[in-house]
Order: structure tokens, then C-alpha cells, then sequence
């Protein structure tokens, strides 16, 4: 039998709040008038007849003028020298790299239409994060530069050229300083060609600064390693990891491969073969690697030391001072301490600070454990990340001090992400020539100097090693769009060398990389990357100095505690902020908020209810002399006490889409221990003002059905059926329909709900498969998001009295701190039911089943009645209000010819007034089935991969074919942990669900 | 009445030139030149040689006369060869035209007898137009061969038949005339009497039409619904195109390349068996054969507009033969548009189902200029997919069971039977 758990959305939905019953009630949130029409006063008012027939007439005569334009002539344009390697109709794939992983872009008549991981590359092989997936829409940005600029006027190249090797030279004469600042880069290409301008001009340096820094592991490592270096984390060797507010299946270090490799503990496959790993997160704010942890506890951002301290102690057996003395804590250390001894060798413990002496304590726990080797890599290292904030001071100084000559900045904007731009400002004042390589005049590059915009990636030959060891290269899938020259080229040009940045980067790579491997640099084109480190690296002990680190660890946690404390993160879709003119990201809910479009205050209910503010208020928020005022948001699982804030928001100068979206939040970040980090103490106090955030997650309501089911490790190893509750085994149906028969093919999916960690990136890589328009804040509000997958999240509610079951219980339990919450992810999409609901409601027959198992949806056909939507159970169509491709009321996103290069030419674009839904990639459907008949063969298992499969790191989405009993969907639904959303209607729906599994500690 | 003299004038014109014709096929040489000019256009010889002109290779005109048979025919086995061994001739051909000639060991000594023969046939042919470029102005000069003799005989004789008809005929006419003129005055009063009847009974047919309100009704009834069967069907074929015949930007003729010259249709649409597009060929297929084939003796020795228009789009001077680089892209008028909302894959039909272009298209290779053959409604896609039987051959269906089942009884699977009429199919 299913549990009698309560799972909710929202606050509103747990508290049953008047205004969402009301809006839980229609399928749309603004129902048209009928009522109003049809009552008595609108049935007895009088259409006078000459009325009646003017409209008549008018409609007459306008259908008529409109009908007499003429059928417009459509010119065919064929190549005058058609490429080779170009058949119109058939996509190319090209090997690149986005942010260190080797992806395979998907081109049409040299066009990029979208990115997916390079399957047979090492690391991060299956999936892409949701930054990725979007990047497709980057290069189609209307904001970018077209020119190059000086002084605020388009220049030509050479104009640019003289005045910059003008400014170099005068600079190497006078002696002075000239700085490169750049985020990281750990590209072979880029830093040989820094390296030449560091030939020509011999006063030059490099610095390399992040804007989210990882300073603190890296001086960590120095001092306990000798290796200033961010380890690669091999998660999937890891049984037992506790996180100390590091966001690791998310933004920290690398998420997205750390979630492929932790999910291979605790997928369907996994649990199969009876192991399944346990994850504990001590965290303030609830992050989404949280809402996928077993156990969860919430901390105030100062207590992140001493939680580190206690397990210490416990591990260790000693008995150092500072420990946490909040009691959840305390109990909870004490069992994952236990668990982390028990399996020494296979156990790890991240935290998220960027403070060095905490980041020492967690190398001298980790030594304790055994994790160096299997676990952590401090050989195959990572180099995603080598962001130092110390040379950025140093930069900053000497820039003040006037003695830096010429500073350029590479993918780097200081003067929005750094805490204090107004020193940022103040230092470049005093800087002769500065320039910047940004592809816009965003916030840096618009107080320098001269922008020598370089071109997207999609556009640029290049290489990464995101690894030790690991090398993958950028090649160009299209020409240049913009007169814009790639940032290494310019680095050539004005270090004195001719040579193109193609023969450049091969020769790089020919002389440092390929050299001894025996391939040939076609061969690595085509391949996309070459490994050449250890499966895994060697065993290291940690140097630690126990005593002054954990007084240091004291200090800096009393420094921050406070009344209010205040802890800032980077969102899942916007990160850093460097994607913030992304739509695609705008609009993607995040994975625990559901809020789109904004950042804001994450706040506690109880502590809400404290200082007075309720939802839709905003809150005045004062930290280290910066002072913003942001929208509230009631987010359960937050510490009481804590504030999070999520960094990337509040660009002023990226482009049309993300200019002030939400506030920024740098300016809260303060430096300690000689490295930026955002945890501080704040005052916060209620604000006048009401605003509404753009939040999805009680759009859709499933109007509290049972449709989760989750139980624990310990009881499915004893049932492997355990909480299951499928319907069919304690129920006889009976069809009202006659069964459907699939002779050929049968799609169905299957989703892990143990796996899916809801990061989002299927719901992105849905959107550009599949042309999903981006609608903007004000139709989000309005429940009119075109997401064909959303992911809904459910909070449970823990209490001191156990699980709460009921919803009454709530408002009597007064003691409920919001605090204990746990979270299941649950992909939702259309459930393509073989007795559909939407299908015998249309009557126009729009919607219809096919002898494949799929509905279909013809969208020429629908004239939006919204019957279907109203009879969906899942809620899972949606409703296309407007021409969102083409109405210049949306004129932010993406309504101009050149951002609509993206859109996939497989798939229509639909128009306003129709109905549309998931339709299983259907298109990919079609074409891997034609394939198969091309080359007169049968269909196999992994020849269509439908988009939201191919972006899940996680193997949470499975799709096939039911009627190929040896396709792994067939397997999978095989499993025990099946069950099917809302079985007991009996709408048979196509999508099977697996059981969320959560290994906690049993009592 | 003299149009009638005028009809009789192009009677006799289309007659002369039937004549005409009929002597030109008569005077076509022996069955081995024909092949000589087939097996000439099968090994494109023509990408290289022309008679009376020279290209890459050297121009064939008194070919014969210049070298002795059995020389040609090891030459055409075998040029690489005979250059090796050093036959003078040979060397020297080489020296001259540095593109080596193919071997072409599969044509036997007869065929190359053959296209002698015909190169011959050309010669004759080429001075036969010039000297009645030459005779142009002067009088008709004396036969070159007989079968010029005989048409002028022929001709002469239809002129002075043609001129003896139109004269009696005339003599007819004139006669008739005569006849009526002197009983104009009698018609005349008859018309008359007959229009006045008729208007009477017209009036009184009206009046009496108009007093009956029930036959009033009807009629107008009996228009209503005319025009709403004439409005019916006119609607059913709003954005039908059947017949469409855009003008395009190159007088491209389908009748001469697939027609008379065969050539595949994947040759130039190389999309249609493996793409969605059967795409339109990009000027560089055109100048496959175009940077040779110029049409010129269409032309009076000049290149022909239309080609020259390749020539522009590609920027090719035909005189150095060189490219450049100012290219333009030719704007074809698409004929058949689907609309959007419409997927379509050529492949699926034509490789899959192995359907000819044929049926859909039409008559492709009889075109002078391309038109929408067929209507392109849904109605067409579904009727067809009724009727028409899958390839079963292909292992791909090989896992529909249900199709093994039908063909086991021996019944008919059609495209519809495997759900070639769902929505889906087509539009997503």
C-alpha cells in the first residue's frame, strides 16, 4: 500500500491558501468570461440588428481584402558550390568543447542547432548541465559587439590593431606593468598564445581570477599537498560523502560529472544489485545537491566550521574546541561519523567555503579517511578552476599604485562581479590603456578603453584541458557572424606573429599534446578530446597544522555569527552571471524554487513570520556596508536565522534579456584569510513594497493526489516492492476503450525518481529540441510557461513527532521550524496514455493516438478549444496564448530572424491559439526509424535517443521500445520500483516511474 | 472572305515543311552512324571532342582523312600506351594537348568504326551549313548532294500546286459573292421580321415568368445552390497549385537533360534518395558538363544565354576558363510548396519505398519548364497511402508482426496499415 505521506509544492498548497484553491481550480489562471456571457444580464442584452450586420459586413469585407492578397512567391536558394560534406536535410555533428567538456554539436546547413555530450569521451560522457544545453543560443545573441570599439566608436581590425601594439610598446618602454585578467584558463592554445605576447612584450602577466573562487582548496592543497590544485572527485567510488555546504551535484567544482558518477550508486541499477551510497549535506540555504541528500541538516553558515570540527573530533576520537552545539547537528555528526569510519577508504567529505583553514580541516578528515586516490585525484587534477583572489589584489594594488601600463581582461568583468567594483573602477582610472575581449560592451568592458570582441566558441578554433591529462579541442561549426576575431588571434596579431589561429592551435597541439601518442591531429577532430592521465590518482596524507587551523576556523565562524546570517550561492541555470542574456536559463525554473527570472531572498516561513514578512513582501538586506532590497521568498528548509542569496543576477549591461534581472549580490561577498567568500552576517528588516516572483512550482497542481511514492534503503532490500503501491496489484480495471494494439514499435520511458536530482538540463536541451518559445516573467506569473517537461518538486515535512501525515496537523504544530524538510524530484511530462483523456475530449480530433503508443498532436488542426488541457490529468499541455516567436511584445528573447537560426528545422513552430505537448522527440523518432530502413536493417535499442535522455547526466531518463524485450527501457520497467502516475484512472499511461529510495538512518 | 486564301497559304506552308522533314529523315546515313553518335554522347566523348571545333582535345573534323583507321582504333584502347611506346603521332598529340585522353577499352572495333562514321556524317553536315550560310544572299546554288536537289524539286512543285488552288478557290469565292449581292435586299427584310418575333415572345416569356412566383423561387433557388456547388468546389481548391508554372530565372529544360539526354535524375538531385530535400543542384553539378557543353551550335558559335547565366552565377570566363570570386547564388522559383506544418522526406518515398519521380512529379522529362504535376492536398498524400503496398523487403519491417500476418494470408499491406495516415507522420 502507498504511504499516507504528505507531499506538497508550496506553502500555499500545505497551507491551503485561498488564493491557491481558487487557482488550483481552472486550468488556466485567467479562465475567459463565459459566465459572465451566459447569465441572465449577458443573455438579455440586446444586439441591435444594425449592429449585428455591420459586424457582418465588416467581417466580409475584411476576410475578402485579406483573402485577395496574393500567393507569395518562394524562391529557392541553392549553395553556388554546395560543401561536400553538406547534404541539406541531414545533420552534421562536430567534436568541440564547452567549459571543459568535449560536446558534439549538432549542425544543419551549417547552422548549430544544438549541443549534446560526446559519448565516447572520459568524465562527463552522458548529458550535459543545463548552461550547456542553452549555449546553443549564445551565438545567436543579438546583444553582442559587430565591431571592434574604441573609445566607444566601431573601428576597424587595424585602426584597433596600431593603437593597441601602440600602447604595448609604450608600456615594455616605459617599463610598466601590462596584465592579462582573465577567468580561468586552462586552455593549451590560449596560454601559448599569452606566452608569445609574453615573449614580445617581457613585463607582461597573467592573472586568473573567478569570480565564485576556489582559492581556498587550492592554498589548502598547497600547504597540506605541495599541489596548489582543485582535485577531480570521483564520486561513483565514493559509499558514504558528507557535504559541508558544497553544492557538489550542482554548481561546485564540476556538478554535472559529479553527478554522473554519484548516481551510479544509487540508480536503478545500482539499487539492483543492493548497494545504494548515503549522502548527508550540513547546509543553510536548501541547495539542490541538498534536496538529493539522504539526510539533510540545516545549519547557519557559522556553524559550517564547527560541523567540520565535531567530525573531526568524532573521527578522530580527540576532543579539539569550537564543535557545534546545535543538537540536530550534533546527532547527526555522530551517526556519519560512525557510517565514515565504518567505510574508511570508500567515504569523502566536501565543503562548500572558500575559506583556507576550513578546506585544511577537510584535507586532514579526508587523509583520516583514506579518500586520496580512489576518491580524490590530486594527480588528474582539475583545472577548471584556478582562480587565484590573492594576484588579483596584487593586480589591484599595483593598478593604483599607476604602475601597470595595459590591462586587458579575458572573459573576465570585474566590475560586476567583484565585491568592491568601485576599487576596480578607481584601479583601471589609473591603468594608461585598458581593453577588454568581451564579446559585449557589458559592465568592464564598458569602462575600458577599446573592446576587441573575440567570437562564441561555436565559431573558434581552440582546445581546453579541463584535467590533467585530459585535452579536447574547440573547432568551428560556422563562419564568423560578426567582424569579430577570436581573443588568441589578437593575442598573435599583436605579439608580431601572421600565423592563423587554426595552424596555431595545430601546431600546438602537434609539438606539446599529440607528440609521442601516435595520433595525428584529424584523428583528435574528429574524436574531440585525448586522455592521457591514470584512471585514478595516487594516495596522498594531508600536512595539517590541527591546532591553529581549528583555532582559525573558531575565529572566522565567531566573525560571521550574528543575528541574521547571510550566505550567497550561485543558481543552478545562472551561475556566475556570465549567462545571464540567456532566456532558456532565464526561464528555467530553479531546481528547488521554481522561481524564474529573479533572484531573492530565500527566508525561512518561521523566520519570516519573525520579522513580519509575508509572501509576495521584500526584505532590506544590509551586509559588509552593501545594502539591496529583494523579494522574499518562504523556502522551507532554510536555516531559521540564514538569508541565501543567489549571485548572477543584477547585470546592468549584458543585453537585452538579462539587463536588470533581479539585484546583485557580489557586493554582500567580503574577504577573509586573504580569499573572497560569501558568507557574512547581515541585518535584514521587512520592506514596504510587494512583488510577485515568477514562480511555477503550484502551477500544474496535481491537487494533492498521491502520485510519489518513496520508501526507505533498508525496506527495499527486505521488499524490493516496498511503497511501490501500484494499483494494479490490489485493484481489478475495467476499460471503457478497446486496447490499442502496437504491432511495430511501442515508445514508453522510464524515470528514476532515485536518480533524477532535478538540475533541469532535460527541460533545457526539451526547449531547443523542440523550438519551446520562451514567454518572460509577466506570462510566467500568469501560469503560461511553454515548458512541454517540467520538473515538479514536493516537500515532505519532518517534525520532532514524527513523519506529518495530515495537513491539520500543521497549523496545530506549532513547534515546526520548517527546517526538516525532505525533497522528491518528479519529471513530469506528457504521459502519452493509451486511453487519453485529452484524446476523446477534442473535437476536432487534434489529438490522436498513433499504432505506436504515441499521442499525437496536430497542431494545424487544433483550434484551441483547451478541452484536452482541462482533461489532462498530469497537466501537461500547454496553451500558446500568443505568437511568441514573433510578437514584439516579447521583443527581449527571441523574435528576430537572427535568433530564430536556432530553431530546430525539423519542428514546426507553433502558432498562437494551438495546443501543444511533449511529443516524444518525435521527429528523432522518425528519423531513426528511416534510417534503419535506409540501411535495411532493424531497429535497434539506443538508435533514437529522445532529448531530455540525451541531456541527463543521471540516466534518470529512459526511452525505447516496450515491444524489444531486451532494450534497456524494457529492462527497467521490468524493475520492482515501478509504479505509474495516477494508475488507479486508469488512463494507461506510457511512462513508468521508479520509487525514490532514501537511505536514511534507520532508528 | 480572303482569310480563306490565307488559310490555303499556311495550308501549303505546313505542307512544304512536312515534305521537308520527310526528306531530311530519308537523307540520315546508314544505321552505323547513328550508333557512332549514341556511343559518342554514352562515353561523353562530347566533354572533350567536338567536330569542327577544338577543346581540350583536338578537333575531330577530317579525322579520316588525317590518320588511318587502324591507328585510331589502338589510340581510343589504349592513348596512355601508344605515347610509351613512342609513336610519333602519339607524342606529339600529347605535346599538344596536355589533358591525356582515357583508354576506352570496353568499345570494339566496330564502335569505333562507328563513331568514325559518324564524326564523318558531322563533317558532311557542318558544310552543309556552311554553304547555306554562304548561299544565304545569293542564288540557291547548285545541290551539293542529291537529296538538296530533290527537296528544292519538291518544293518548286508544291509552290506552283499551292499557287493553282488559291486561284480557283479564289474564282469560287468571287462567283459566291456575286450571288449574294443581288439578293441582299431579301435577307434583309427576313432578319428583320425574325428579330421582331423574336423579342415579342421574349417579353411575353418574361412577363409570364415573373407573374409566377413559385417558378420565381425556384429559379432562385435553382442559382443559390449553383453558385454554392461552383463556391463548393472553387473552395476546395484554394492553395491548390496544380498546373503551376513559375517563370525561372534560367530557361532550364527537363525535356533535353532527362529527356534527350538521360541523364538520372539522382545525378542532380542526389538529395532526393537520401535526404528530406530532393534539393536543387548547386551550380557547381551544372558545371560538370556546362564548362564544356555550351550549346554554341544552338547559337551561331556563341555560348548560350542560359548557360551563360551558369556562367555568371559561378563567375567562370569560358575564354580562360578561370573562376572567380565574385559568385551569385541563382534564385530559383520554387514550384512545389508544402506548407510548413507539413513534414515531408523524399528519401522515405524514394529509396524506402522505391516510388518513381515520375509519380508525384509528373512527366519530368517532357517539361520544357517544370510544373506542379500533382495537387499536393492531404487528400492526394492519403489516397495513395490507401492504395499503395509497403516494401516489405525491407528488414526494418521485418519486426512488424502484424505484417508478417497479413502477408502470410496474402493480403495487401499498405502504407495506411502501419499507420501511415496518423497525424503524427506527418505533422510535428
Amino acid at each position: 500500500m502507498s504511504s499516507n505521506k504528505k507531499y506538497w509544492k508550496g506553502l500555499e498548497e500545505l497551507q491551503q491558501t485561498p488564493a491557491f484553491v481558487k487557482g488550483s481550480k481552472s486550468e488556466f489562471a485567467e479562465p475567459i468570461p463565459v459566465e459572465d456571457v451566459l447569465n441572465e444580464a449577458g443573455l438579455s442584452t440586446k444586439t441591435p440588428r444594425r449592429d449585428f450586420l455591420k459586424a457582418l459586413g465588416f467581417g466580409l469585407g475584411a476576410v475578402t481584402l485579406a483573402a485577395c492578397e496574393r500567393t507569395p512567391v518562394h524562391k529557392a536558394v541553392p549553395y553556388v558550390i554546395k560543401p561536400e560534406e553538406i547534404t541539406p536535410g541531414i545533420p552534421n555533428f562536430y567534436a568541440s568543447t564547452f567549459n571543459g567538456q568535449s560536446v558534439l554539436v549538432r549542425t544543419r546547413e551549417g547552422r548549430p542547432t544544438s549541443i549534446s555530450a560526446n559519448p565516447n569521451s572520459i568524465g562527463l560522457n552522458q548529458g550535459t548541465d543545463a548552461t550547456t544545453a542553452a549555449a546553443v543560443l549564445d551565438l545567436y545573441d543579438m546583444s553582442k559587439l559587430e565591431n571592434p570599439k574604441l573609445d566607444g566608436q566601431d573601428v576597424d581590425w587595424k585602426k584597433l590593431d596600431a593603437t593597441v601594439i601602440a600602447a604595448l610598446e609604450k608600456a615594455a618602454a616605459a617599463g610598466k606593468k601590462i596584465t592579462v585578467v582573465s577567468n580561468t584558463v586552462n586552455s593549451p592554445s590560449t596560454l601559448a598564445a599569452l606566452a608569445k605576447l609574453g615573449a614580445k612584450y617581457p613585463t607582461t602577466s597573467h592573472v586568473q581570477v573567478d569570480p565564485v573562487s576556489y582559492s581556498g582548496i587550492i592554498e589548502a592543497n598547497r600547504v597540506s599537498f605541495g599541489k596548489a590544485v582543485v582535485p577531480t572527485y570521483h564520486l561513483k567510488n565514493a559509499n558514504v560523502v558528507v557535504s559541508v555546504a558544497a553544492d557538489f551535484l550542482g554548481t561546485w567544482v564540476a556538478g554535472e560529472e559529479h553527478t554522473q558518477d554519484y548516481i551510479k550508486n544509487r540508480d536503478y541499477k545500482s539499487l539492483k544489485n543492493g548497494k545504494m551510497s548515503r549522502h548527508i549535506q550540513f547546509e543553510s540555504g536548501l541547495s539542490m545537491t541538498g534536496s538529493n541528500a539522504d539526510v539533510r541538516i540545516a545549519i547557519k553558515p557559522s556553524e559550517e566550521g564547527a560541523v567540520l570540527i565535531s567530525l573531526y573530533n568524532a573521527i578522530t576520537g580527540q576532543s579539539l574546541a569550537g564543535g557545534v552545539s546545535n543538537k540536530k547537528a550534533q546527532t547527526a555528526i555522530a551517526l556519519a561519523a560512525k557510517e565514515l569510519t565504518n567505510l574508511k577508504g570508500a567515504a569523502l567529505v566536501v565543503a562548500g567555503s572558500n575559506d583556507v583553514n576550513v578546506q585544511l580541516l577537510v584535507n586532514a578528515i579526508n587523509s583520516n579517511l583514506g579518500a586520496y586516490g580512489d576518491i580524490i585525484d590530486l594527480d588528474n587534477y582539475s583545472k577548471q578552476h584556478q582562480g587565484s583572489d590573492a594576484a588579483f589584489q596584487e593586480f589591484l594594488k599595483s593598478a593604483a599604485a599607476g604602475q601597470v601600463g595595459v590591462a586587458m581582461f579575458l572573459n573576465s568583468n570585474p566590475v560586476y562581479d567583484y565585491f568592491k567594483s568601485e576599487d576596480v573602477k578607481a584601479a583601471l582610472a589609473k591603468v594608461d590603456f585598458t581593453l577588454s575581449f568581451s564579446d559585449r560592451s557589458d559592465e568592464t568592458a564598458s569602462e575600458l578603453k577599446a573592446i576587441a570582441p573575440t567570437c562564441s566558441f561555436l565559431e573558434a578554433w581552440g582546445d581546453s584541458s579541463s584535467r590533467e591529462g585530459y585535452y579536447s579541442v574547440v573547432q568551428p561549426t560556422i563562419n564568423l557572424i560578426f567582424n569579430t576575431r577570436q581573443a588568441e588571434q589578437s593575442l598573435l596579431v599583436w605579439s608580431g606573429d601572421t600565423i592563423s589561429i587554426h595552424d596555431f592551435v595545430k601546431q600546438n597541439w602537434e609539438q606539446n599534446i599529440l607528440a609521442g601518442t601516435g595520433k595525428a591531429w584529424k584523428d583528435v577532430l574528429q574524436a574531440g578530446f585525448i586522455y592521457k592521465g591514470t584512471e585514478k590518482g595516487g594516495a596522498y596524507t594531508a600536512q595539517v597544522d590541527i591546532n591553529s587551523v581549528t583555532t582559525a576556523v573558531v575565529a572566522n565562524g565567531k566573525a560571521i555569527t550574528g543575528e541574521v546570517e547571510l550566505k550567497l550561492y550561485e543558481s543552478t541555470g545562472m551561475r556566475d552571471g556570465r549567462y545571464a542574456n540567456n532566456a532558456y536559463l532565464q526561464e528555467l525554473p530553479d531546481p528547488v524554487s521554481k522561481v524564474t527570472w529573479d533572484n531573492y531572498a530565500a527566508i525561512n516561513p518561521k523566520f519570516a513570520e519573525e520579522i513580519g514578512v509575508s509572501e509576495n513582501g521584500t526584505v532590506k538586506i544590509e551586509a559588509n556596508g552593501y545594502e539591496v532590497e529583494l523579494p522574499v521568498l518562504m523556502q522551507p528548509g532554510q536555516a531559521l536565522g540564514t538569508i541565501s542569496v543567489a549571485v548572477g543576477y543584477g547585470r546592468t549591461k549584458v543585453g537585452k534579456a538579462g539587463n536588470n534581472v533581479g539585484k546583485n549580490a557580489y557586493p554582500f561577498a567580503r574577504l577573509a584569510n586573504g580569499t573572497v567568500q560569501f558568507e557574512s552576517k547581515a541585518t535584514v528588516a521587512k520592506a514596504g513594497k510587494t512583488y510577485e516572483l515568477a514562480q511555477t512550482q503550484t502551477h500544474h497542481t496535481i491537487e494533492g493526489r498521491n502520485i510519489i511514492r518513496e520508501t526507505s534503503f533498508a525496506k527495499y532490500l527486505k521488499d524490493p516492492n516496498s511503497e511501490s503501491g501500484r494499483f494494479a496489484d490490489s485493484h481489478k480495471t475495467y476499460d471503457l476503450w478497446n486496447k490499442y494494439e502496437s504491432p511495430g514499435h511501442k515508445w514508453v520511458m522510464a524515470i528514476d525518481l532515485n536518480a533524477c536530482t532535478g538540475c533541469g538540463s532535460c527541460i533545457v536541451a526539451c526547449n531547443v529540441e523542440n523550438n519551446i518559445p520562451v514567454v518572460g516573467r509577466d506570462e510566467v506569473r500568469r501560469r503560461r510557461e511553454m515548458h512541454w517537461l517540467r520538473i515538479d518538486r514536493y516537500y515532505t515535512l519532518e517534525s520532532t513527532n514524527g513523519k506529518l501525515t495530515e495537513e491539520k496537523l500543521i497549523a496545530k504544530d506549532a513547534d515546526l521550524d520548517y527546517e526538516d524538510v525532505t525533497v522528491v524530484h518528479q519529471p513530469m511530462l506528457c504521459q502519452h496514455c493509451d486511453h487519453a483523456p485529452c484524446e476523446t475530449v477534442c473535437p476536432v480530433l487534434a489529438t490522436v493516438h498513433s499504432s505506436e503508443g504515441l499521442n499525437h498532436m496536430a497542431y494545424n488542426r487544433c483550434f484551441g478549444t483547451r478541452y484536452c488541457a482541462n482533461n489532462c490529468p498530469y497537466k501537461v499541455r500547454r496553451f500558446n496564448w500568443f505568437n511568441y516567436w514573433n510578437d514584439s511584445r516579447f521583443d527581449n528573447y527571441l523574435n528576430n530572424e537572427f535568433t530564430q537560426l536556432v530553431l530546430n528545422p525539423d519542428v514546426t513552430t507553433r502558432s498562437r491559439g494551438v495546443m501543444e505537448k511533449c511529443s516524444m522527440c518525435i521527429q528523432r523518432i522518425q528519423s531513426g526509424k528511416l534510417q534503419a530502413k535506409m540501411e535495411n536493417r532493424k531497429l535497434k535499442d539506443g538508435d533514437v535517443k529522445v532529448a531530455c535522455q540525451e541531456a541527463c547526466s543521471a540516466n534518470a531518463i529512459i526511452f525505447g521500445d516496450l515491444n524489444d524485450p531486451e532494450s534497456e527501457v524494457s529492462k527497467a520497467l521490468r524493475n520492482e520500483r515501478v509504479y505509474y502516475v495516477l494508475e488507479e484512472i486508469n488512463v494507461q499511461p506510457n511512462i513508468g516511474y521508479m520509487t525514490k529510495v532514501r537511505n536514511t538512518f534507520e532508528a | 472572305m480572303r482569310n480563306i486564301s490565307s488559310v490555303l497559304g499556311k495550308l501549303a506552308k505546313v505542307v512544304s515543311v512536312g515534305l521537308m522533314l520527310l526528306f531530311a529523315v530519308t537523307m540520315s546515313h546508314a544505321q552505323d552512324a547513328a550508333n557512332g553518335a549514341a556511343l559518342f554522347k554514352a562515353n561523353a566523348c562530347q566533354s572533350c571532342h567536338a567536330v569542327g571545333k577544338e577543346l581540350t582535345g583536338p578537333d575531330l573534323a577530317g579525322l579520316a582523312e588525317r590518320r588511318d583507321e587502324g591507328w585510331i582504333i589502338k589510340w581510343i584502347h589504349n592513348p596512355q600506351g601508344m605515347v610509351d611506346s613512342g609513336d610519333p603521332i602519339a607524342v606529339e598529340l600529347k605535346s599538344k594537348y596536355p589533358t591525356m585522353m582515357a583508354a576506352y577499352a570496353n568499345l570494339s572495333d566496330d564502335d569505333i568504326r562507328d563513331i568514325i562514321a559518324y564524326v564523318k556524317a558531322e563533317e558532311v553536315k557542318n558544310a552543309e551549313k556552311q554553304t547555306a550560310a554562304a548561299a544565304g544572299g545569293a542564288e540557291g546554288g547548285g545541290g551539293s548532294s542529291d537529296a538538296t536537289t530533290l527537296m528544292i524539286l519538291g518544293m518548286v512543285i508544291i509552290a506552283v500546286l499551292a499557287v493553282i488552288i488559291i486561284v480557283v478557290l479564289n474564282r469560287v469565292i468571287k462567283s459566291l459573292e456575286k450571288v449574294m449581292e443581288s439578293n441582299r435586299a431579301a435577307i434583309e427584310a427576313a432578319q428583320a421580321k425574325n428579330e421582331e418575333y423574336a423579342e415579342n415572345r421574349l417579353a411575353k416569356f418574361a412577363k409570364a415568368f415573373l407573374r409566377n412566383k413559385k417558378l420565381v423561387g425556384f429559379a432562385v433557388l435553382g442559382l443559390v445552390a449553383l453558385l454554392a456547388v461552383a463556391g463548393w468546389n472553387q473552395m476546395w481548391n484554394v492553395g491548390v497549385h496544380t498546373g503551376y508554372q513559375p517563370v525561372q530565372p534560367i530557361k532550364f529544360s527537363h525535356q533535353v537533360h532527362a529527356g534527350v539526354n538521360q541523364i538520372e535524375c539522382q545525378y542532380c538531385h542526389g538529395g532526393a534518395f537520401k535526404s528530406k530535400n530532393a534539393s536543387i543542384p548547386s551550380a557547381n553539378v551544372c558545371m560538370n558538363c556546362h564548362n564544356t557543353v555550351t550549346a554554341s551550335d544552338h547559337y551561331e558559335g556563341e555560348i548560350s544565354p542560359e548557360i551563360a547565366k551558369i556562367y555568371k552565377a559561378v563567375d567562370y570566363n569560358p575564354e580562360t576558363k578561370e573562376y572567380g570570386k565574385n559568385t551569385r547564388p541563382i534564385e530559383w522559383v520554387r514550384i512545389h510548396n508544402l506548407p510548413d506544418f507539413a513534414y515531408f522526406n523524399h528519401s522515405q518515398h524514394v529509396t524506402v519505398a522505391g516510388i518513381e519521380c515520375q509519380t508525384c512529379h509528373g512527366p519530368i522529362e517532357t517539361m520544357e519548364e517544370v510544373y506542379q504535376y500533382s495537387p499536393l492536398t492531404m487528400k492526394w498524400c492519403v489516397d495513395c497511402h490507401r492504395d499503395t503496398e509497403v516494401n516489405a523487403d525491407n528488414a526494418y519491417y521485418d519486426q512488424l508482426i502484424e505484417a508478417h500476418e497479413k502477408l502470410k494470408k496474402g493480403e495487401k499491406m499498405t502504407a495506411a496499415m502501419i499507420g501511415g495516415l496518423e497525424c503524427g507522420k506527418c505533422h510535428y
